[in-house]
C-alpha cells in the first residue's frame, strides 16, 4: 500500500511573494519524514498541494511514480489528519472511522467491521459508539488517525496533529506512531515546529527555510553537521567561531582547530554544538574565558563563556557548576567540530 | 457538550419561560374561548352556549380545503427560497463576491420595501407575459422570503469550517459525496430554521396572495380576511384562525428538536 512520494519545484505564490520557492523533497516508501521549519515558512501549504487543497504555481507531486499535481483531492490517495482533529459531530466514532469507507462504496456493515478494526489499532476500540464531542483531545486525534488510516492512503500527511496535545500525550502519540509504522507501515510526511517530535518520529527530517528545503537528514545529523549557518541557528546552535579554514584545520581567534574531515580551504565559521562543549579547568582546553552567565534549562544548566573568539556556551549536566566570574576552559571536541560557509547577505 | 445548569441558574429560568408562554398563550384565550362558543352575548364574561358550530360552519366554508393550500404554499417557498438562501449565503460568508454591498443590499431589500408596491406593478407584468397567478405568487413570496433566508444562513456559514469539508476530500469523498454527508448534514439545524421562516412568508400572506393570485386562491388568511368582514361569525372566524396557528407552532417545535440535535 506504501508508496513514495516526490515533491519536484513546488512554487506556492499568495498575492506576489512567493511563500514556497522551489520545494524539492523525497519520502520513501514506508518512511516517515518530518517538515521542520519555523510557523509561517509554509508547511501547511506544503501539505495542501500534497492533498490537492491548493494548486502549486509550478513544480509536480508524484506518488508512487504517478504524477497527482492535476488531479482531485479525493482521487490523490493522500489523507490528511490536521492540527484540528475535525471529527464530523453527526457521526458516532465508529461511523466516522467508517467514513471513507463508506464514501468508497463499501456496505455500511462490512465498513462498520473493518473500521473497528482500525479503531482497534489506535486502542480505542471501546470508544465506537461514542460522539465526538465527549471525547478528550488526545483521544479525538487517535481517531482521527485512525479515521485517515481506514482511507488506506498511498500517503499520510500529518499537520502538526499533536502540537495542541499535553507533553505526556504528545509522547504517548509518538509511540502510536511508532506502533502504527510496525503494523501498516505508511509512507508519511509530518508538519511540525517542534525539533524534539521530529527527532522522536522520523527517519529524515527536512528543515524548511525561505521557502525552499535547506537540509534534510537524519536528526543526529542536521545537529552536528548543519548544511548553513541558517540551519545551525534554527536547530538552536549558539555557538559560531568566525576564521576560514587551511590545510584540514580551522584557524580563528582560539588558534588552529584540527578538523575530523576534510573541508575545502577557504572562509568558514566552526560550529559546536552547546551539548558537546565540555567544561574543564582554565590551563586546559581549546579555549578558556570568564563564566558571564549561567541560566538552568531544565535538568541542565547552560554556561556562556567570553572568549577571545566571542562568546561560547556549554551545557552542562546537573552536578557542580561554574558561577558567574569563574575562569573555565572549554573542550571543543574533535569529532563534533564542524565548517559552515559565511553567512550571505 | 453543555453541561446542566447548577440549581439556581435552571430554578430563575422556569418564572421566566412561564412568562413567555403566558405573552405566547394570552391572545389565543378569546379565540380558542370563541372557538367553543356557539353563542357569547355581549355582557357575559364567558360563553352561554358551548359547541362546535363554528368549527362545522368553517368546514363548510371550505377551511379544509384552504388550509391544504396554504400548507402546500409554504411549502412551495420554502422549496425555493431556502435553498437560493442558502447558496447566497454560504457565497457570501466563504467566498469573495464582487461587490458584495450591494449584492447584500439587494438580497435585503425586500424586507424594506412593502410587498404590495412591488406587486402591482408586477400584477400587470405576469398578466400580460401569461405567467399563471399561482406560478406568479409563488415567485415573489420567494423573492419576499429571501431575506430572511440569506441572513439565516449566512450567519450560519459564518461560523462554518470549511476544513470538514476538505477533510472528507482527502478520505475520498467526492462533490457529491461531500455535500450528502458531510455539508447538508452540519448546515441542517441552519436550513431547518431557514425553510421554517420562508414556509411562514407563504403561510401568513394576505396581500400578495389577493394581487397577484386574484382572489382564485383561497389560502387560510384569504378565508380568514373573508368571514370577518361580515359580522356575527365570530365562533368560525375563531375556529379558522386557530387552524391557522396550530401547523406553525408544530413546525416550529419540530425546528427547535432538530436544532438541538445538531447541536449535541
Ligand atoms: N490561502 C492563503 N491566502 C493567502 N496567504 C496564505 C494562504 N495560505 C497561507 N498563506 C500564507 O502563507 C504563509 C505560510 O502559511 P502556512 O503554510 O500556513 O505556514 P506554516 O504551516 O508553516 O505555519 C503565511 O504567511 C500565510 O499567511
Ligand atoms: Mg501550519
Amino acid at each position: 500500500m506504501s508508496t513514495d512520494l516526490v515533491l519536484d519545484g513546488l512554487v506556492r505564490r499568495f498575492g506576489g511573494a512567493a511563500v514556497l520557492d522551489g520545494v524539492d523533497l523525497t519520502v520513501p516508501a514506508g518512511g516517515v519524514v518530518a517538515l521542520l521549519g519555523p510557523s509561517g515558512t509554509g508547511k501547511s501549504t506544503v501539505l495542501r498541494l500534497v492533498a490537492g487543497l491548493d494548486t502549486p504555481d509550478a513544480g509536480r507531486v508524484r506518488a508512487g511514480g504517478r504524477d497527482l499535481t492535476g488531479l482531485a483531492p479525493e482521487r490523490r490517495g493522500t489523507a490528511l489528519v490536521g492540527q484540528r482533529p475535525r471529527l464530523f459531530p453527526h457521526l458516532s466514532v465508529l461511523d466516522n472511522v467508517a467514513f471513507p469507507l463508506a464514501v468508497a462504496g463499501r456496505r455500511r456493515r462490512a465498513a462498520r467491521a473493518e473500521a473497528a478494526g482500525h479503531l482497534d489499532l489506535v486502542g480505542l476500540a471501546d470508544l465506537a459508539g461514542r460522539r465526538p464531542a465527549t471525547l478528550s483531545g488526545g483521544q479525538e486525534q487517535r481517531v482521527a488517525l485512525a479515521r485517515a488510516l481506514a482511507a488506506a492512503p498511498a500517503v499520510l500527511l500529518l499537520d502538526e496533529p499533536f502540537s495542541a496535545l499535553d507533553p505526556g500525550v504528545r509522547e504517548g502519540m509518538h509511540r502510536l506512531l511508532a506502533d502504527l509504522r510496525g503494523a501498516v507501515s505508511p509512507t508519511v510526511l509530518l508538519v511540525t515546529h517542534d525539533r524534539q517530535e521530529a527527532a522522536a518520529v522520523a527517519d529524515t527530517v527536512a528543515v524548511l527555510l525561505d521557502g525552499r528545503i535547506a537540509q534534510a537528514a537524519p536528526a543526529g545529523e542536521l545537529h552536528t553537521r548543519p548544511a548553513s549557518l541558517a540551519v545551525s541557528r534554527f536547530l538552536g546552535g549558539v555557538n559560531e567561531v568566525p576564521g576560514a579554514v587551511e590545510r584540514g584545520a580551522h584557524v580563528s581567534a582560539l588558534g588552529r582547530l584540527a578538523l575530523p574531515c576534510a573541508s575545502p580551504d577557504g572562509p568558514g565559521v566552526l560550529v559546536v554544538r552547546q551539548e558537546a562543549v565540555a567544561l574543564t579547568g582554565p590551563a586546559d582546553g581549546d579555549a578558556t574565558g570568564t563564566v558571564t552567565r549561567v541560566t538552568p534549562r531544565g535538568a541542565r544548566w547552560r554556561v556562556e563563556v567570553t572568549t577571545p573568539a566571542g562568546p561560547l556556551s556549554a551545557e552542562t549536566g546537573p552536578g557542580r557548576t561554574p558561577a558567574p566570574g569563574d575562569a573555565v576552559g572549554l573542550v571543543l571536541p574533535p569529532d563534533q567540530r564542524w565548517v559552515v560557509p559565511q553567512a550571505t547577505g | 457538550m453543555t453541561r446542566a445548569a447548577p440549581a439556581w441558574r435552571r430554578a430563575a429560568v422556569a418564572p421566566r419561560v412561564a412568562l413567555a408562554l403566558a405573552w405566547l398563550a394570552v391572545p389565543l384565550v378569546p379565540l380558542l374561548l370563541w372557538a367553543a362558543a356557539d353563542r357569547w352575548p355581549f355582557p357575559a364574561v364567558l360563553p352561554t352556549d358551548w359547541g362546535l358550530t363554528g368549527w362545522r360552519q368553517a368546514a363548510g366554508q371550505g377551511a379544509g380545503g384552504a388550509l391544504g393550500r396554504s400548507v402546500l404554499l409554504g411549502l412551495a417557498v420554502a422549496a425555493l427560497a431556502t435553498p437560493a438562501g442558502a447558496m447566497a449565503g454560504r457565497a457570501l460568508a466563504l467566498h469573495r463576491v464582487p461587490a458584495r454591498r450591494l449584492v447584500e443590499a439587494l438580497l435585503l431589500a425586500p424586507v424594506a420595501v412593502p410587498p404590495f408596491a412591488v406587486v402591482m406593478g408586477l400584477t400587470t407584468l405576469t398578466l400580460r407575459a401569461g405567467v399563471p397567478g399561482t406560478v406568479a405568487l409563488v415567485l415573489v413570496l420567494s423573492v419576499s422570503a429571501l431575506p430572511y433566508t440569506v441572513f439565516v444562513m449566512r450567519s450560519a456559514y459564518a461560523g462554518y469550517d470549511v476544513g470538514f469539508e476538505e477533510e472528507a476530500r482527502t478520505l475520498g469523498a467526492g462533490p457529491r459525496a461531500v455535500l450528502l454527508r458531510v455539508h447538508l448534514p452540519l448546515a441542517a439545524p441552519a436550513l431547518a430554521t431557514a425553510a421554517f421562516l420562508a414556509f411562514l412568508v407563504g403561510w401568513s400572506d394576505y396581500v400578495v396572495t389577493l394581487v397577484v393570485g386574484g382572489g382564485q386562491l383561497v389560502t387560510l388568511p384569504m378565508l380568514v380576511g373573508a368571514l370577518s368582514s361580515a359580522t356575527g361569525n365570530d365562533a368560525v372566524v375563531a375556529a379558522v384562525s386557530l387552524t391557522a396557528v396550530v401547523p406553525p407552532l408544530l413546525l416550529l417545535a419540530a425546528t427547535a428538536l432538530l436544532a438541538r440535535r445538531g447541536a449535541r
